[in-house]
């Protein structure tokens, strides 16, 4: 089966600069996948490249299988870009039955309401985008993506500009899309926090080049190169920490009120450092393989390329 | 062209909710044809018709048809004028463009359709006005003297050929607005009224050309033409990508 969005190889050069130096990634069906890198690395390229907004200077870029250049891909696409697109002087219905019209969507009347009551905005259909808050605008720019139920949803930063709780209502309705409909959401975003709640794979993208890609989850265990973090009843005593400091194949890196961070040699499991601390009478509360945060993953990768 | 019927009728929609730009335009365009229609009728024709003279009708055709001209030119040029710029800066800048062309819409479909969306309601007001000028004249001065006067070089050249220039105009306009600067656009669009309507009225009133024979219509027809080969030789920037590009510029 066709991945939903697939990149191979692409570069894209405006001007006299290169913006994407052939980046390759795959977004399986029913992914969330997170798409990362600081202002100016790329992200808002890729998405145009996806839409079919820009030509490839060379690779492939296909949807479902089909060419992004295609009519019938951007048909299987719905989007949110960078400036929403809605017309301040039209009504959220009006704005929705403008994209139902453009789409063909066979009754368009009965669709609209059940469209905006998915994103809460069924009370407000009848008021101008105009005078929505940046949420709501955000909520109705998503329904918009989805009046012509598309399998892939592409976002540009849903929620920048959003505040706490709009962020919140944007990720609920995202993995219910995800859950309910089946959709597979491909995320542009700065907002880390929110890509570590919802997405399950993530590419991060920096300076037009792809620096990590693959399942968050698998990222996130390697990039703690094995770390394990010990939770404790009660804070350790200065004698115990200066003997844990000693024993160098456990490897302890970081000491926080109530909780240890190892690093341990290879051959040296979660048991046995567990052992060795009740041994010494710690009361243990908690253990695992610590993960990385993607922050830190971010910060990381980031960090190795500032140099160059 | 599929599907560009949605993108029409919504920009027209869009574009005449904007209540001070729709006052600004109509209220123009009826001035303007109304003034020149008074001074031409109280300066020029009702002394001519009181002079009764042999070779009068020729002469009443030709302002008359000035009227119309005028009028015409007024009741669609105004409309392009205060649209198709301002309506390419909002959609360029709030991103409402780029959505478009996201759409399986074809980029042409796009180009079309918000250049009929400004040409069509110009269009009819053209029409009014110029129908109105050339009934009210009739009725007012010719009439009860000498009867019905009507050239049909000057109807066509007003009813038709205007239209047309505008159309192709409003086509340039827009292909330059949507690839480019929305201000470039919007400077070729306010120089061709007064433009062409120094130009043409010079000819006429002067006699350089005679506005109630075929060769006037012609020369509308070539200036037309020739915008529209303009069209043709701008039209390959007419690309997605430049749009996109642009559109942040």
């Amino acid at each position: 089966m066709n991945s939903a969005i697939s990149l191979e190889n692409v570069r894209k050069t405006l001007g006299s600069r290169e913006v994407l130096k052939g980046i390759s990634f795959a977004v399986e069906r029913g992914d969330i996948f997170g798409y990362l890198g600081p202002n100016g690395a790329g992200k808002t390229t890729t998405i145009r490249v996806i839409l079919g907004l820009l030509e490839l200077s060379s690779g492939t870029a296909s949807i479902l299988g089909l060419d992004v250049s295609q009519d019938e891909a951007r048909r299987k696409v719905g989007f949110v870009l960078e400036a929403d697109g809605l017309y301040d002087n039209m009504t959220a219905e009006e704005n929705l039955e403008y994209y139902f019209r453009i789409y063909k969507v066979a009754q368009p009347e009965g669709k609209i309401e059940k469209v905006l009551d998915s994103v809460g905005l069924k009370d407000r259909a009848k008021d101008k985008a105009g005078t929505y808050s940046k949420g709501m605008r955000q909520r109705l720019a998503l329904a918009r993506a989805m009046a012509h139920n598309p399998e892939i949803l592409v976002l540009d930063e849903p929620t920048a500009g959003v505040d706490p709780s709009g962020q919140m209502e944007i990720r609920q309705l995202l993995l219910n899309t995800v859950h309910k409909e089946g959709e597979t959401i491909f995320l542009s975003s700065h907002n880390l926090d929110e890509v570590q709640r919802i997405c399950n794979r993530i590419a991060l993208i920096d300076r037009g080049e792809i620096k990590l890609y693959g399942e968050l989850d698998k990222l996130q265990r390697e990039m703690s190169q094995g770390e394990v973090i010990i939770n404790t009843a009660e804070a350790i005593a200065e004698s115990l920490l200066a003997e844990l400091k000693s024993l160098s194949h456990l490897g302890l890196r970081e000491r926080k009120e109530r909780s240890l961070i190892f690093s341990p040699q290879e051959g040296v499991e979660v048991s046995d450092i567990i052992s060795l601390l009740a041994g010494r009478g710690v009361k243990i509360e908690g253990a695992g393989k610590r993960e990385a945060s993607l922050e830190e993953m971010y910060s990381a990768i980031l960090k190795e390329v500032e140099p160059q | 062209m599929n599907g560009i019927g949605p993108v029409i009728t919504t920009s027209i929609r869009n574009n005449l909710r904007s209540r001070t730009l729709l006052i600004v335009f109509i209220g123009l365009g009826v001035m303007l044809a109304l003034a020149v229609a008074l001074c031409i009728s109280l300066l020029i024709i009702a002394p001519t018709v009181e002079e009764n003279l042999p070779d009068m009708e020729s002469d009443l055709e030709l302002y008359l048809g000035s009227i119309m001209y005028c009028a015409s030119l007024f009741g669609v040029g105004i409309c392009i004028n205060v649209f198709a710029a301002s309506s390419m800066t909002r959609e360029k800048s709030r991103g409402n463009i780029e959505s478009l062309l996201a759409t399986p819409l074809k980029v042409k479909g796009i180009w079309l359709a918000k250049s009929l969306a400004v040409f069509l309601p110009g269009l009819v007001l053209a029409e009014v006005l110029t129908a109105i000028a050339l009934v009210a004249i009739n009725y007012i001065y010719f009439v009860p003297e000498i009867g019905f006067l009507i050239n049909p070089w000057i109807a066509i050249s007003s009813f038709v050929m205007v239209p047309l220039m505008y159309f192709c105009i409003s086509l340039l306009t827009h292909l330059i607005g949507l690839t480019g600067s929305p201000n470039t656009a919007n400077a070729v669009v306010q120089v061709f009224l007064p433009l062409i309507l120094a130009l043409m009225m010079n000819l006429g009133l002067r006699e350089t050309l005679d506005m109630t024979s075929w060769h006037f219509t012609l020369i509308n027809l070539g200036i037309a033409a020739v915008i529209g080969i303009v069209v043709v030789l701008l039209y390959p920037r007419l690309t997605k990508e430049r749009i996109v590009l642009s559109c942040r510029e």
